[in-house]
């Protein structure tokens, strides 16, 4: 079901592509460089005293050995930072090995009888390394860099996770929309960049070599050498440049404003890493290019419920799409509140108090998890509220999120509510799960109730008759210092209040789950439909 | 002169000598050849001289000074060494490893050129064509020369040669032994030569020290060598390539 050609995908993404192009190739030289001035120091160090390389090689070799997903999160914890320092860090970590290990093999591979000339001659310890040693060791030293190279080239793709720039960001998109486009729009070129990075790299290495065989190469050979010798240099120009200048437009959308209101800023909004968090940030994202006078930074898809409260706290973002129920437990740690009001309140109110952080009114639909069936299997079999499943469930299969498996709200809270114990219970990613139930792998999942899938697959949520899951209002979250200076913000995103209920929120999210559209367009439709926003 | 007393060298702290209480002088502009079968401490003597290694006791004398007083690396820089590997720099051109010296003790640019291209003109070699080059592009021959070339850069007085014909063919070896004679007398330097090649120590000595197990078993001349062995292993040292001369022209 493919309801973009690649051809317009590609042009509506030109903009985006060329900028994360650039921010990649800015990540990879600055960890790279770092890595440079820190390795090739400590192989230095290491050659000289002898009774380092050990603790130096092992240490390096312990970063490199890390899980880079496990070392980037570590990273975000150490340094309380998301985004890109955390990012850096562990790129430049990763880049120490190669470039340690060959400089000081370089270095120590110098033939002893050349080593021996040079003290013969007269030349001190510092003379011998940077006269001698150095030039000699170039060509391992240079490989070494390489490596390192299209290792982070790679390594940054993972980045995206922690919400980095790069192209991970597409890949990350595509994997939380599973959205193959993006995908491949994120992976096509990191693929190709690490091959030019090893190219370049190579090219650079071979003009620099040291007595290479002095051929009459002419004016054109003289060019030819220093062109290979700047193109290490040339694409981390391009890549300084993509991410200040941009030749390709930025999708606009019709926006007929007869006013803005407020002051000039800068609002940074994020978002979590799933569908309805993209379309939701996009309304009030577009809502705010349109009618204040905020530039707007989008910072979408972060990994997850603490990942953008702590970026919030830490004052890196502003504001993001919140749920009642997600606040109560995961944040707060209270008790479930099933009354939906009770629940906002007790929230919002802890929320300014603990953290500084504003609860606006709420979109209006109830994200909450809703136990779901096959409709065929609930038409047969008699089935509408979640306690007709228990005198079934020994036979039932179950597929939960890893996140509903663990949570007090989750699965253990339901089977002491309810009494009831399925069969065997397998953890999917979200997306997958969806698959598993209509492809008959899995009886009962836990659907989130505005999903799109549950009218597209002919699922049937059964109704939570104890009154178990909590309520999921979303609403945005924003903080209260930046609404003091901006708070235009609140009065702009009252339009979105109550606008949204379930059945709007799980067809918006079918659009862009199942007919791959891009969430911002589907937002601008809704907002333009709404009259929100005036469009063509 | 240079001038070595009781020096002896252990690299074991004591239980086995590399060179055991070695005395011997070499005069001003005098070759003296350091002649021995491998292992007999020669190469070892001869880098105590320069610093490269340090005695264990002893002590050595450059022009009266102890060269321990001295500063190794300025030390070196006094001191023309030429190789047993060459150990010509690879990534340097011939030019520049023949001005390397002139290069650590800061000579400008233009005299340094000068003075590989003089020096080249001396070994033979035409410098417009070999400056440039870079080592391997020379043969073996050609880079022993520049081996010489880069030792004499500064023009010292001493010149330390550790076996630096050793790896050539019997033909080169010989052409550029005759054209060391010819430099010596042009150049009067005094110069410690290192050879394990009987025939090399007689074409170039004017005086030769014979080491046996890290020990001086005899100085002197070429003829007072041959004529008046010291020792018995002097004796036989000399014995057996005579012997097979004998031999080798019967054939012939």
């Amino acid at each position: 079901m493919l309801a973009v050609t690649w051809g317009e995908f590609l042009t509506s993404r030109l903009h985006e592509l060329w900028l994360r192009l650039g921010e990649h190739i800015v990540l990879v030289s600055l960890s790279v460089f770092a890595a440079i001035c820190i390795g090739v120091p400590l192989a230095m160090l290491a050659l000289r005293r002898r009774w380092t390389q050990t603790p130096v090689l092992g240490l390096v070799g312990a970063f490199q050995t890390m899980p880079s997903i496990a070392m980037l999160a570590i990273l975000l914890v150490l340094t309380g930072k998301t985004k890109d320092i955390p990012a850096l860090i562990a790129l430049t970590l990763y880049a120490l090995l190669p470039i340690v290990r060959n400089t000081l093999a370089g270095l120590e591979g110098v033939r002893a009888d050349v080593i021996e000339a040079a003290h013969g001659v007269g030349m001190t310890r510092r003379q011998t390394l940077w006269m001698v040693r150095v030039p000699l060791a170039m060509p391992v030293i240079v490989a070494g860099i390489k490596t390192a190279a299209v290792i982070a080239v790679g390594v940054a793709t993972l980045s995206a996770f922690i919400g980095a720039g790069g192209l991970g960001k597409f890949i990350n998109a595509g994997l939380s929309m599973k959205n193959t486009k993006l995908m491949v729009l994120g992976a096509v070129p990191a693929i190709i960049l690490a091959f030019v990075v090893g190219g370049v790299i190579s090219a650079s290495e071979w003009a620099l070599a040291p007595g290479r065989r002095r051929r009459k190469r002419g004016m054109a050979g003289i060019v030819m050498k220093y062109l290979a010798t700047s193109l290490p240099l040339l694409l981390v120009a391009f890549g300084v440049v993509a991410t200040m200048w941009n030749p390709f437009p930025k999708r606009r959308y019709e926006v007929e404003v007869t006013y803005r209101i407020g002051t000039p800023g800068t609002i940074r909004i994020a978002t979590k890493n799933f569908t309805e968090q993209f379309i939701v940030g996009e309304m009030m994202a577009q809502l705010l290019e349109a009618r204040t006078r905020l530039t707007v930074k989008r910072d979408f898809n972060l990994a997850g419920t603490m990942i953008c409260h702590e970026a919030l706290v830490q004052g890196e973002m502003d504001l993001y799409p919140e749920y009642t129920g997600t606040a109560l437990t995961a944040i707060l740690k209270r008790e479930v509140i099933a009354d939906p009001e009770k629940a906002y309140e007790v929230v919002a109110e802890a929320y300014l108090e603990q953290y500084g952080l504003v609860w606006l009114e709420p979109f209006g639909f109830n994200n909450t998890y809703a136990i779901t069936v096959r409709a065929a299997d609930a038409d047969e079999r008699g089935w509408t509220r979640i306690s007709d499943l228990k005198d079934d469930a020994a036979e039932l299969r179950a597929g939960f999120t890893a996140e509903f498996s663990e949570r007090p709200d989750g699965y253990p809270g339901l089977q002491v509510v309810y009494g009831i114990e399925f069969g065997s219970v397998d953890d999917f990613d979200p997306q997958l799960m969806y698959d598993a139930i209509a492809h008959n792998e899995v009886d009962v999942i836990c659907a989130f109730a505005t999903d799109g899938r549950i009218a597209a697959y002919k699922l049937q949520p059964l109704k939570d008759d104890y009154g178990f899951f909590p309520p999921y209002y979303a609403a945005p979250v924003v903080r209260a210092e930046f609404l003091d200076e901006h708070p235009e913000v609140r009065h702009v995103l009252a339009a979105l209040a109550g606008r949204l209920d379930d059945a709007t929120m799980q067809r918006l999210n079918y659009e862009v789950d199942e007919k791959k559209r891009d969430p911002a367009d589907v937002a601008y439709e809704f907002l333009v439909a709404e009259g929100l926003l005036k469009g063509e | 002169m240079i001038r070595l007393s009781h020096v002896s060298k252990s690299f074991d702290g004591g239980a086995s000598y590399a060179v055991k209480d070695l005395s011997f002088d070499v005069a001003q502009g005098e070759t003296l050849v350091l002649l021995g079968s491998s292992g007999c401490g020669k190469t070892t003597t001869l880098k105590m001289i320069n610093r490269l290694i340090e005695p264990s006791e002893g002590a050595i004398e450059l022009d009266g000074a102890d060269v321990s007083t001295l500063e190794p690396v300025s030390l070196r820089r006094r001191i023309g060494y030429v190789f047993q590997g060459i150990g010509l720099f690879p990534h340097m051109t011939i030019e520049q490893n023949v001005a390397i010296v002139p290069r650590l003790v800061g000579w400008p640019r233009n005299r340094r050129q000068d003075r590989a291209y003089e020096l080249l003109e001396l070994m033979g070699l035409e410098p417009q064509t070999y400056a440039p080059r870079y080592p391997r592009e020379l043969s073996g021959g050609e880079q022993q020369r520049i081996g010489v070339a880069r030792a004499l850069a500064t023009d010292p007085e001493y010149l330390l040669m550790d076996e630096p014909f050793g790896a050539l063919d019997a033909l080169t070896r010989d052409t550029l032994q005759q054209e060391l004679l010819a430099l010596k007398a042009r150049l009067k330097k005094t110069i410690v030569f290192v050879t394990h090649d009987i025939f090399e120590a007689l074409t170039l000595a004017d005086r030769i020290a014979i080491l046996h197990e890290g020990r001086l078993e005899q100085v002197g001349t070429p003829n007072e060598i041959l004529n008046r062995p010291a020792t018995d292993f002097v004796r036989e040292f000399f014995g057996k390539p005579a012997q097979q001369l004998a031999a080798f022209k019967e054939m012939l």
